[in-house]
């Protein structure tokens, strides 16, 4: 069946026509070349390479940065783009996330001149993977009291420590790793065959089987100084990437959904139970029209989010409540969609039970769903509740 | 009414379309006159009831196809309504007619009547063109929609010598891909489940697919039993999704993943020897029988056609 | 060298068709798209550009939307872009041909693809016709082509399986299924297609008269119903099954 991809309102249609043809143009590779290898890519924890080519000659990585070979296109062509990668599989999505808003955005927002120019073509081609080194193992919701350091040495930096559940790390040749450096939280570039630093590959994943996850690991790890980002200082650095990949994820996690939407509605009107389509049943049709009225108010947040963005309106609250909710409800559809799949749908015949293992992964990535409910429980109250002093 | 009846050629003799043509144009009420490009098949065609006359058209430039060349060869001999079959050379020599003696061309008449009344199909199918034109015009004929008329005819034969000049020259004919239609492309398909025993029972449906020209697909259940079947062939939700013209399932259950697969294709053919089996459900045309017994005279009956 | 393609925007193939009062409802269309066989038109036309170089002209006639289609060609690689623009009401394939004809002479094209039919009309009047006019030399049912010395070499299909085919300029390329399908585009493409600019030919500019129809077209019908499932009893069915296929269905 051709894909249907799900748009009540019609909402694309608010599109530009540029943004409308990006959409036909990574829709026609999903179709393509991804949902073809997905579940195999999948058994086999592997992320096809071919991916990465076919994402750097598309000229979609780093999709709303300007310059140094950069896509410069709308935060709303990112967002379709996400969405529509995001159809295909969750770790494919990331791929593109981590690229374009970890580990590229900051070189783009952050880096010297001269950093720019040597990394950010060559990662926008998709020739360089790039990797975002923030969460530890022992500090995730909490990355303010990171322990990984840098230490000047005159002539380089030394860093010392590790970061774990890092997308793309043992493929990347470049990682923006972020670290303490007299106390203060800073970026650093590091390169994938610098002196005292490997990154492990995690193995035995449930969740985004087909992307790879890695663990970066520094032991006086030699870092030239002009691998310092110059740009930023503290935790606004780490939080302003998140910023952009979380607003990715909001429109991501739509994908996801439209496609268990489509594969429960194609399974409910042929699957024959008491001689009629289980889609004729009140409770199937109850969970479908859920469904649709979840994508379609999850649609509608997303576009005009973007909008924000595009216009420079935004706060990081928005982003917050658009990720939040987003795949919060693309998480509860797959879980229905499962449901009407009945037994078939825990088969990879269908992408259900793998977009429901993949949005596990994805509501706990980027800030946590609870996180953000914390997040706007401070803009709301103005009084934050992340920590506490027990007694 | 004038019609004028290019012969479709298969080889050296006349392609049945051709007597096809002549019942279309007499069922319409016209007279109609044969031409035979390149002389092929004129005694034949002078045997077909109802023609009234055949022109055996003789020239250099039908040793080769080139459309444009038959087209300025023809169209000198052409009055009235001008036919030929809606094969891939019939369209296109005749739409070059048409335009040369400036008449309006219908193609891949399914129907006529008097009138003249052309229904035709459009959209693949999904829909159906009813429109009136007036002689003199050019309308081509799909194979098999029209009742070919009795061989009583005793038509006179002329010959016209009538070349013109080729722009194509053919440098290298290659005989049909030995390699095998992929499913996703074929428009016959006929495909075997687990039901087919053993995986060298394959060569059955194998022999069937090339006298029709169809792809040989299967079901997962026989991609996955089998290590002789290869995914490639797999038809369903996770193999291919097809939407052939027409699909033959022998031995396949028609598990709802199958089914997934194959049931947008136009028609379905149905062998399985359970006559409870969900397949039947989705064909059109249910056998229920062993593939041992249908196969067979399934292969017979199409190398007849 | 000029290339000339020409296009057409159809219904997209997976797009359900209605007919409502007699005629294929066009509003209800979802999905409009480039005919399939224009597709690969246009792929072989970009490769004989990128091989014997020169100016691709995508050309298509129809009405204010199908501009997208030249868009779309612009994207992957068409350097002009002209839209005839026709309401399709009132117009037959003879008039078509004649304003076709009339702008490839106008981009002084000397090779010209197309597809071998539209998946709207499936006909397959137009390439042949538009040949005949321009008085090109036509190769249909072409699933390959290239640069040869100053003229092209074709794979086309044959009663017999394939045939390799020379050709020499003025040509017109009537396309079946090709080899290679067409290229997606990116993103620098998509960006420079938004600003290609399209002309736009009227059939005035092209000194075309368009006649009244001679193909009056009466109505549109939705097929007729298919009969349901029918089930035969053993092996010695197969031949009326046969028949059925042949003469119900009409598949064989």
């Amino acid at each position: 069946m051709p894909y249907d991809a799900l748009d009540f309102y019609d909402v694309d249609s608010l599109l530009t026509e540029e943004e409308r043809m990006v959409r036909d143009m990574v829709r026609d590779f999903v179709d393509n070349e991804v949902l073809p290898k997905i579940e195999q890519a999948c058994r086999d924890g592997e992320f096809p390479d071919e991916w990465r080519v076919e994402l750097g000659n598309m000229g979609v990585l780093g999709a709303p940065l300007k310059g140094y070979g950069c896509p410069g296109l709308s935060y709303t062509a990112y967002g379709v783009i996400c969405r529509e990668l995001e159809r295909g599989d969750s770790g494919l999505r990331s791929f593109a996330s981590v690229q374009g808003s970890l580990a590229m955005y900051p070189i783009w927002d952050f880096g010297s001149e001269e950093q720019k120019n040597h990394y950010l073509p060559k990662m926008a081609s998709g020739e360089w993977i790039g990797c975002f080194g923030l969460t530890e193992p022992d500090y995730g919701s909490n990355p303010g009291d990171m322990i990984t350091k840098a230490e000047d040495m005159g002539d380089h930096y030394l860093l010392n420590g590790a970061k774990m559940w890092i997308t793309n790390g043992t493929i990347a040749q470049v990682a923006v790793v972020w670290a303490k450096l007299d106390g203060v939280i800073r970026g650093f570039i590091v390169e994938k065959d610098d002196e005292g630093f490997t990154a492990p590959e995690m193995k035995g994943k449930h969740s985004l089987k087909a992307s790879v996850t890695s663990e970066l690991v520094f032991q006086d790890c030699k870092i030239p100084k002009d691998r310092l980002l110059p740009g930023v200082k503290g935790l606004r650095g780490p939080f302003s990437c998140l910023n952009n990949a979380r607003y990715g994820i909001s429109w991501g996690a739509i994908g996801s959904a439209q496609a268990c939407f489509d594969s429960a509605k194609e399974y409910a009107m042929s699957r024959i139970q008491f001689d009629y389509p289980i889609a004729s049943y009140q409770l199937v049709q109850n969970k479908l029209s859920w469904m649709l009225r979840e994508i379609t108010k999850a649609q509608l947040l997303a576009y005009h989010l973007s909008q924000k963005k595009d216009a420079g309106t935004w706060i990081p609250e928005h982003i917050s409540l658009a990720k939040m909710n987003n795949v919060d409800i693309a998480l509860e559809i797959a879980r229905v969609a499962r449901d009407i799949h009945g037994a078939n749908g825990i088969l990879d015949e269908y992408p259900v039970m793998r977009h429901m293992a993949n949005l596990e992964s994805v509501k706990t990535y980027e800030g946590t769903h609870d996180i953000h409910n914390l997040i706007l429980g401070r803009h709301i109250t103005g009084i934050q509740a992340f920590t506490r002093t027990l007694e | 009414m004038e019609v004028t009846i290019i012969a479709e050629t298969t080889g050296d003799a006349l392609h049945p379309v051709t007597a096809q043509l002549v019942g279309a144009a007499c069922s319409m009420g016209g007279a109609p006159t044969v031409i035979c490009p390149g002389g092929i098949g004129t005694s034949e065609a002078s045997t077909i009831s109802g023609v009234t006359k055949v022109i055996s058209a003789e020239g250099e430039c039908f040793g080769t196809f080139d459309s444009g060349a038959w087209a300025d060869a023809l169209s000198p001999l052409c009055e009235g309504v001008v036919m030929t079959s809606s094969s891939a050379h019939g369209r296109e020599v005749l739409a070059q007619i048409a335009a040369i003696r400036n008449i309006p061309i219908i193609q891949d008449a399914t129907g006529l009547e008097n009138g003249i009344r052309v229904t035709r199909p459009i959209y693949s199918g999904k829909a159906i063109e009813t429109s009136v034109v007036s002689p003199p015009c050019a309308i081509t004929v799909r194979q098999n929609a029209f009742e070919s008329p009795g061989s009583d005819g005793n038509a006179g034969i002329s010959t016209v010598n009538n070349s013109s000049n080729i722009g194509v020259a053919v440098k290298e004919a290659l005989a049909k891909a030995s390699e095998r239609l992929d499913v996703a492309e074929a428009d016959i398909i006929i495909s075997g489940g687990r039901g087919m025993g053993d995986p060298s029972n394959f060569s059955h449906l194998y022999e069937i697919a090339d006298i029709v020209g169809a792809a040989v697909g299967a079901s997962r259940a026989a991609v996955d039993t089998w290590d002789e079947i290869p995914h490639g062939m797999q038809v369903g939700q996770t193999g291919k999704t097809v939407n052939p013209s027409l699909y033959i399932a022998v031995g396949i259950s028609g598990a709802i993943q199958h089914l997934a697969g194959m049931r947008s294709s136009k028609y379905i053919v149905a062998i399985n020897k359970d006559a409870d089996a969900p397949i039947f459900g989705v064909a059109d045309y249910g056998i229920v029988s062993t593939w041992e017994d249908a196969l067979p005279p399934l292969k017979e009956e199409f190398a007849k056609l | 060298m000029t290339i000339a393609v020409l296009l057409k925007q159809v219904p997209d193939t997976t797009a359900r068709i209605t007919v409502s009062g007699g005629r294929v409802d066009e509003a209800a269309v979802g999905k409009w798209s480039m005919s399939p066989y224009d597709e690969y038109a246009l792929e072989y036309a970009l490769q004989l550009k990128e091989s014997g170089g020169g100016d691709l002209v995508a050309i298509t006639c129809g009405p204010a939307r199908a501009s997208k289609i030249l868009t779309d060609a612009a994207a992957v690689g068409a350097d002009s872009l002209v839209h005839i623009v026709s309401d399709d009401s009132g117009i037959d394939s003879s008039n078509i041909q004649s304003l076709l004809a009339s702008a490839v002479r106008r981009t002084g094209a000397e090779v010209v693809l197309c597809g071998k039919q539209a998946a709207d009309t499936n006909a397959g009047s137009t390439g042949p016709g538009v040949a005949s006019i321009l008085d090109f030399t036509c190769v249909g049912m072409v699933s390959e082509v290239s640069v040869e010395g100053d003229g092209f070499v074709a794979m086309r299909t044959s009663p017999s399986g394939n045939e390799k085919v020379s050709v020499s300029k003025p040509c017109l390329f009537a396309f079946d299924k090709a080899t290679t399908e067409m290229r997606r585009p990116n993103v620098r493409g998509i960006m420079m297609a938004k600003k290609k600019a399209v002309e736009t030919w009227t059939p005035e500019d092209l000194g075309v008269t368009i006649d009244s129809p001679r193909v009056s077209l009466e109505s549109h019908s939705a097929p007729a119903e298919k009969p349901p499932g029918q089930k035969f009893e053993g092996a010695e069915s197969v031949p009326t099954v046969v028949s059925k296929l042949r003469d119900e269905a009409n598949v064989i």
